[in-house]
């Protein structure tokens, strides 16, 4: 499989922090990866020395196999959309794009209203950058990266203040792109509901470090079943399972919520063991775990 | 380079402010040209109403010079410069993006300088009593201005493109073209006094005052060796600048 990206030991300090500790990361093609984090772990970072906006502290870049002096024209099969995208605020999207189709030597004048047309701005053309929304905005980012026709897609939170009209829109716009034209995406958001409906591939960061690095198969296997419970006593409730089961895992949540996270399958035995010690159980459902649980286990050191 | 240039093109000849700026600039010349003219109908011994006078406004302006550059530059230096991350996205190198603004926003200023220069001839020719080789010396003198006018462009360039706020910009300039004299006179021999931005701009309009202006040297000297620090200043650091 071909590598699209490639990052060998790359490092990033500011001010003698370490932001990214040496960092191996590579994104073959065909992949949709979700870089996943918290603020401030590193997320943008990283996209910015990928991007160029950043200059890394030390180590080395491949872009489709091209590093130094020849990322520039690797850069160019590349669409990258850091923060929020930065336009000329007098100019019309069509304005905009047409200084950056000019820019980028694409000789097809109509490639502006092909993507308009694609991000749903066809309408708007003639408004100007600064009376659009902030959704608007976010469209037109996506419809420059498009411009060129890239392999590959870098999109730090590409779907930041987008309606849910629009989220379903960019993801179904991206799953079309990855599946019809092989479009490679590294993509970054804090919607991780999103990002599970649309990533095959999940990394997680934290502190400037990976620290778990996921297919969709194997994120699917770990996303294991635990048991929801109410009851109207959870320290009972927690004192009675660690007498009955030595090696359980729980976590007590508010609105006296207690999750199981081990012994699923014995979710009957559990529910009769709380009814015959005066433990209320008001409610009792069993629930997968999902991507956000599964970052916020796996971030702040809570799963095992 | 050449399809930046064409998009930096695009994006100058869309701005509002670069033809505001030009309008401004001829206007202010032919305002002071009418204002002379009428003085000397009013009064007819007002003494300023001559071509030599109206030029001398000219060859002592260097500073006002200077900061219609900062406007020009500021054309593709100033709020347009957050779009420079999607530039460099996009693969344009920061070499290419450095030069080619440069080169576009310099290009228009030397226009609006040689049209300046032309409307101020032409006015203080036909509207003011004309002394004897008043244009040639006016010529001379504004010739011995190119280098250290430049200079200050240069300067301006780099500082604007190493995110220097314009009100550090306007400082330093007054410092090394306004007052630097003084400070090296006190500080320094006569040779370092004598090659000075401030001291050459001031011995300039002196020599052009008594008819006298002739092509110097120093004026070069000084010009490029300031253009050349300051071009290489800002290309090196500019290259180093993390763009956020």
């Amino acid at each position: 499989m071909d590598t699209i990206i490639q990052t060998y030991q790359l490092r990033k300090t500011f001010k003698k922090e370490e932001v990214i500790k040496p960092l191996d990361f590579s994104l073959r093609k065909g992949e949709i990866c979700a870089l996943i984090g918290k603020n401030g772990a590193g997320k943008s970072t990283i996209f910015k020395m990928l991007s160029g906006q950043l200059i890394p502290t030390a180590g080395d870049i491949q872009l489709f196999g091209k590093s130094g002096k020849e990322l520039a024209q690797a850069k160019k099969r590349m669409g990258f959309m850091i923060e929020t995208p930065e336009f000329f605020p007098d100019f019309t999207a069509t304005q905009n794009l047409e200084y950056f189709r000019i820019q980028r030597g694409i000789a097809e004048k109509e490639r502006i209203y092909e993507v308009l047309q694609i991000v749903d701005l066809a309408n708007e053309k003639k408004k100007r950058f600064k009376e659009y929304s902030m959704g608007m905005k976010q469209r037109l980012g996506i419809a420059l990266c498009l411009l060129s026709s890239p392999d590959c897609l870098v999109l730090d939170e590409p779907i930041n203040g987008l309606d849910a009209e629009g989220i379903m829109e960019i993801r179904q716009l991206l799953l079309k792109l990855n599946q019809e034209k092989q479009t490679t995406i590294l993509v970054s958001s804090h919607i991780l509901t999103e990002l599970q409906l649309l990533a095959t591939r999940f990394v997680f960061i934290k502190n400037g470090v990976i620290v778990d690095d996921l297919s969709k198969e194997a994120l699917d296997e770990k996303s294991k079943k635990q048991i929801c419970l109410k009851v109207n006593d959870t320290a009972k409730a927690a004192r009675l399972l660690e007498q009955a089961y030595g090696d359980i895992q729980y976590k007590i949540l508010p609105d006296q919520i207690i999750t199981i996270q081990n012994h699923v399958e014995e979710g009957g035995e559990i529910n009769r063991l709380f009814n015959d010690n005066d433990v209320l159980v008001m409610e009792f459902r069993i629930e997968a775990l999902k991507l956000e649980e599964y970052f916020l286990g796996l971030v702040e050191g809570e799963l095992k | 380079m050449i399809n930046y240039m064409k998009s930096e093109h695009y994006r100058l000849l869309r701005k509002k402010g670069l033809y505001i700026t030009s309008v401004i600039c001829l206007l202010l010349i032919a305002a002071a040209a009418v204002v002379l003219y009428y003085s000397q109908h009013l009064d007819p011994n007002f003494p300023y109403a001559t071509s030599m006078f109206f030029y001398s406004n000219v060859i002592s302006g260097t500073l006002l010079i200077m900061i219609v550059g900062l406007l020009f530059n500021s054309a593709l230096t100033g709020k347009d410069m957050s779009l420079i991350k999607q530039f460099v996205s996009f693969g344009v190198s920061r070499h290419t993006i450095f030069w080619s603004k440069l080169i576009l926003t310099l290009s228009y200023f030397l226009l609006q300088c040689v049209i300046g220069l032309l409307l101020t001839i032409a006015l203080g020719e036909n509207l003011f009593a004309s002394e004897e080789q008043s244009v040639s010396n006016f010529l001379i003198a504004s010739s011995n201005m190119i280098p250290i006018v430049l200079s200050g462009f240069f300067m301006i360039h780099t500082l604007k493109m190493l995110k220097v706020s314009e009100v550090y910009i306007i400082i330093i300039f007054l410092f090394i073209y306004v007052f630097s004299d003084d400070l090296l006179y006190i500080l320094f021999d006569n040779t370092l006094f004598d090659y000075n931005p401030s001291t050459l701009l001031n011995e300039n309009l002196m020599s052009f005052m008594n008819n006298s202006a002739q092509f110097d040297y120093r004026h070069w000297v000084t010009g490029i060796l300031v253009s050349v620090i300051s071009l290489l200043i800002g290309v090196k650091g500019f290259a180093k600048q993390n763009i956020d």
